[in-house]
């Protein structure tokens, strides 16, 4: 029986590891999703980013619930830990989610970090905030080849439209 | 050394003079009648040395794992230089060779180069600076800690008035021109 190579295998698991047990790994995703709310941009390694995200975006639809739910204000005590924000939660966030039917957050990956472990860092931002965006919609340029045809395209129809 | 003389037990003092005999020269080849055995150059064998007490614990001990001295013999070394080129084939195998990256582009605002998954690092820098000057005014308005608003926030540049959409709405003064990359709403 080759034990060993058993333990290495993990097909399926969906959770990182992170943190030193499985409570400081929630502990360490709820300071996360305490800061997200609180400053609505913050920069932090990829991975956990990634595995805050889901449980950021089930917290925002508990809180569509509306505040009077007990479910919701029981998930947002526990995972806010500075109770101000749940304040903010309920009033700021929820109304402007409200129209959205799902994906409230935008995760975008980073240069890796200065220090000695060149980590994977994102940055995880909530959808509709007031700070300077992080990147600019473009449009494809009118010279591209695709563009050029096209344009030629609706050029003919419109003379042929008006002759 | 045989004795000729006619004990009460003769047959078992002869037998073990006899065998202490063939003890001594099986020990000592050289040595016969008290002589020393002759000396010479001998060729000098790499290997334990044969102690007397080689032979009496070879009977006692058969199944003793090697002692060190003899494993020393059994270690892997290489038999002959890796030439030049079987070192050239190992060291250039494609799977040692460092990957070449074609996924760095130029972006298009500043022109600096990024890879095409990541954000640009001089544009990113960029709105982190002017974030953290935001969040500077943010904190002074605020005050202290844990003082979140429940209303949304809106950042109004130099000579900016707040517009019909930011009706209810929290202002953050930056005492500024607008950058051409913050465009309002």
């Amino acid at each position: 029986m080759r034990l060993s190579v058993a333990a290495a295998i993990s097909h399926g698991r969906v959770y990182r590891r992170l943190g030193l047990s499985p409570r400081s790994r929630l502990d360490l995703l709820r300071n996360l999703v305490t800061a997200l709310v609180r400053h609505e941009r913050i920069e932090t390694p990829w991975a956990r980013a990634d595995e805050m995200r889901g449980y950021a975006e089930r917290l925002i639809d508990y809180a569509k619930r509306g505040d009077k739910d007990e479910r919701a204000m029981r998930m947002a005590d526990f995972w806010l830990t500075e109770k101000d924000l749940i304040h903010k939660l309920f009033k700021v966030l929820a109304p402007r989610f409200q129209p959205h039917p799902g994906s409230y957050t935008r995760l975008l990956q980073i240069p890796n970090r200065d220090g000695l472990d060149r980590a994977k860092m994102a940055v995880i931002e909530l959808k509709g905030n007031a700070l300077p965006p992080l990147v600019r919609p473009r449009r494809d340029s009118d010279k591209t080849l695709l563009n050029q045809l096209l344009k030629g395209y609706r050029q003919d129809a419109q003379r042929a439209a008006a002759t | 050394v045989l004795i000729l003389v006619r004990s009460p037990l003769p047959r078992l003092r002869a037998l073990l003079q006899r065998c202490w005999g063939r003890l001594e020269r099986g020990l000592w080849p050289g040595v016969v009648g008290g002589r020393s055995p002759p000396w010479g150059p001998a060729l000098a064998v790499q290997g334990p040395a044969l102690l007397p007490q080689a032979i009496n614990d070879a009977g006692e001990s058969s199944a003793e794992a090697p002692s060190l001295l003899e494993s020393v013999l059994w270690m892997a070394a290489p038999k002959q230089r890796r030439t030049i080129e079987v070192n050239r084939c190992r060291r250039r195998h494609p799977s040692k060779l460092i990957e070449v990256k074609r996924n760095i582009d130029v972006c298009p605002e500043c022109g600096n180069l990024k890879q095409k998954h990541v954000l640009c690092g001089y544009c990113y820098a960029k709105v982190k600076e002017e974030t953290r000057l935001i969040r500077m005014e943010i904190h002074k308005k605020e005050g202290g800690p844990f003082n979140a608003p429940t209303v949304e926030t809106v950042v109004l540049y130099e000579g900016e008035k707040p517009t019909e959409k930011d009706a209810g709405k929290r202002i953050i003064e930056r005492a500024r021109k607008r950058p051409s990359w913050f465009v309002q709403n």
